[in-house]
């Protein structure tokens, strides 16, 4: 075990100080709208923290740092991709823009506006199945970082993991959105504290002249698989990678619904743009320093002659990070990281929670129920994925890397839903029908790669980008066949 | 230091840490403000105010 008491002190105040936040919060929650999208009062700044804290998760920090064990820095060249994506989108307006003035809680819920309640549902579903799925293995990688770098056995992991969960599904299942702005903004600073100690001592540890030297050490002799500076390599990402990535991006940052929920509780269309412009450059850190982490990792280890015995790729930079790292600043540095799990799910399972109950429960129910109801209804649905992360989280083997998992899981419905959008909000000619196919032909090719992933290869950027194709295909060829549905356009509540 | 990209590659790490300290002291302090805002506008609406859309 590696952490002194001073550290389990720095912790144990961390976490008793988000669980009172959290709860504290609980107060002000009245129905459902206080719940989902904390009554549409968040202003731009807590709306920065909240973003960047959701989406920079330990889940985040261990494939970004994967991908830095890898392919050295190159490996955060995805982190270039989402700056100019995100930038993109918050200075165009395009998607978001429209979709905040429509008032709308979910994106499956615009979608009842333009293409009729069916494709809504179907929507829904989508976007709650690839949604899950992309989350069920947080846990899991979480649970990863926390064992090798505190030095707690691998047996206890499952526990850790559980009451981790639990702490997090208690505020979150009480105080909805308002809980978790609050409590991403606790994390954001935890979490930004951390990151920061830990890149500055890791960068004086192994000194950048070493770093460089050792990455093109390795390179050269072939140790290092991946050309360690250059993403256009035939051995790194290549143009073909990175080309999906940048439509995946846009169609992410669009269309992912934990974003998407934070521009859905700004005050305005403008906010929420202004937040994503000045959240842009964050993302870069959020590949580039985790992947500084795991590059150094590879060099320590590589000069050590291998990696130990239970150590690979993925767990080599928190195993490195226990070595170095000195007492009080691991116990910073795992509070920190806490905070980056605990602040994505969360985030995660309200918007998930909300997705199935505002567009799958909801629209089969005979009444509208109650608010009391519906505030119950949406705790129970937190509560039933929360079940399903600690389950799911257990038995799924990873195909891939974590990275390709987590892009083809959320391809399941970043394709179909980005086509929906973009044809529902730019397209008069786009039919319901059309909308149909998108959403089951954008779902082949992702779902193919989970399930024959494992005995025949199929490259990732080929499963994703084929998925972007056939919605698009489905979409128009679905539209133009069928009769143009009533003028229906997304008006602004 | 051989590849003229690793220069590239510093150059984003040092702007990413003074970028990430920065946004912690900033929007720490601002956001900070904003919650209690949020607790003020939250704690003043009556029972029978509407959702805002």
């Amino acid at each position: 075990m590696t952490l002194s008491l001073v550290d389990w002190s720095i912790i144990v105040v961390y976490l008793v100080g988000c669980l009172v936040a959290g709860l504290w919060m609980r107060r002000y929650v009245r129905g459902v709208q206080e719940f989902a999208v904390a009554g549409r009062h968040m202003d731009l700044n807590l709306g920065i923290a909240s973003l960047a804290a959701t989406e920079l998760g330990l889940v985040t920090i261990m494939y970004a740092a994967q991908l830095g064990y890898e392919k050295g820095f190159a490996g955060a060249t995805i982190g270039v991709v989402i700056w100019g994506a995100m930038w993109f989108v918050g200075r165009t307006g395009f998607v978001i823009g429209p979709m905040r003035e429509a008032g709308v809680m979910t994106i499956p819920e615009l979608f009842a506006k333009r293409f009729g309640t069916r494709v809504r549902w179907l929507a829904g579903l989508f976007v709650a199945v690839g949604g899950l799925l992309n989350m069920g293995i947080f846990l899991r990688l979480g649970g990863e970082f926390l064992v090798h770098a505190t030095g707690l056995p691998p047996s206890q992991l499952e526990w850790v993991m559980t009451g981790l969960l639990g702490l997090v599904l208690v505020y979150t299942m009480l105080g909805g959105m308002l809980s978790v702005l609050v409590t991403d903004y606790l994390q954001f600073l935890v979490m930004g504290v951390g990151i920061v100690a830990v890149s500055l001592v890791v960068l004086w540890h192994t000194g950048w002249g070493n770093l460089v030297s050792g990455l093109d050490t390795a390179w050269n002799a072939g140790q290092l698989k991946a050309h360690p500076y250059n993403p256009l390599h035939a051995s790194n990402f290549g143009w073909g990678y990175l080309l999906w990535q940048a439509a995946f991006q846009i169609a992410c940052a669009t269309t992912w619904q934990t974003q998407i929920s934070r521009v859905l509780a700004a005050r305005d269309a403008a906010t929420a743009q202004r937040m994503y412009r000045r959240t842009s450059f964050y993302f870069v850190g959020r590949f580039l320093l985790p992947a500084l982490w795991g590059a150094a990792a590879f060099v320590w280890f590589a000069n050590q002659g291998g990696l130990p015995e239970g150590v690979n790729s993925l767990t080599a930079m928190p195993h490195y990070l226990s070595l170095i790292l000195p007492i009080g600043l691991i116990g910073i540095v795992v509070a920190g990281m806490l905070a980056a799990e605990m602040s994505t799910d969360s985030g995660y399972m309200l918007t998930w929670g909300t997705v199935i109950y505002n567009d799958l429960v909801r629209p089969c129910l005979r009444r509208q129920p109650s608010a009391k109801v519906e505030l119950l209804l949406t705790r129970l649905i937190v509560l039933g994925i929360a079940l399903f992360l600690l389950i799911y989280g257990l038995w799924y083997e990873l195909p891939g890397n974590a990275w390709d998992y987590l892009a083809v899981t959320g391809n399941i419905y970043l394709a179909s839903v980005f086509t929906l959008l973009v044809a529902g909000l730019y397209w008069p000619r786009a039919t319901p029908a059309g909308a149909a196919a998108a959403l089951v032909l954008g779902a082949v090719g992702p779902i193919l790669f989970l399930v024959i992933g494992k005995s025949h290869a199929i490259a990732p950027e080929v499963a994703g980008a084929s998925s972007f194709g056939l919605a698009a295909a489905g979409m128009i060829v679905g539209s133009l066949l069928t009769r143009r549905s009533p003028p229906s356009a997304v008006v602004p509540a | 230091m051989n590849s003229p990209a690793s220069y590239l590659w510093a150059g984003l790490i040092v702007a990413s840490i003074a970028w990430y300290a920065f946004l912690v002291v900033y929007i720490g302090r601002k956001a900070g403000s904003e919650i209690r805002e949020l607790i003020r506008t939250l704690s003043q609406r009556g029972p029978s105010d509407p959702p805002e859309a």
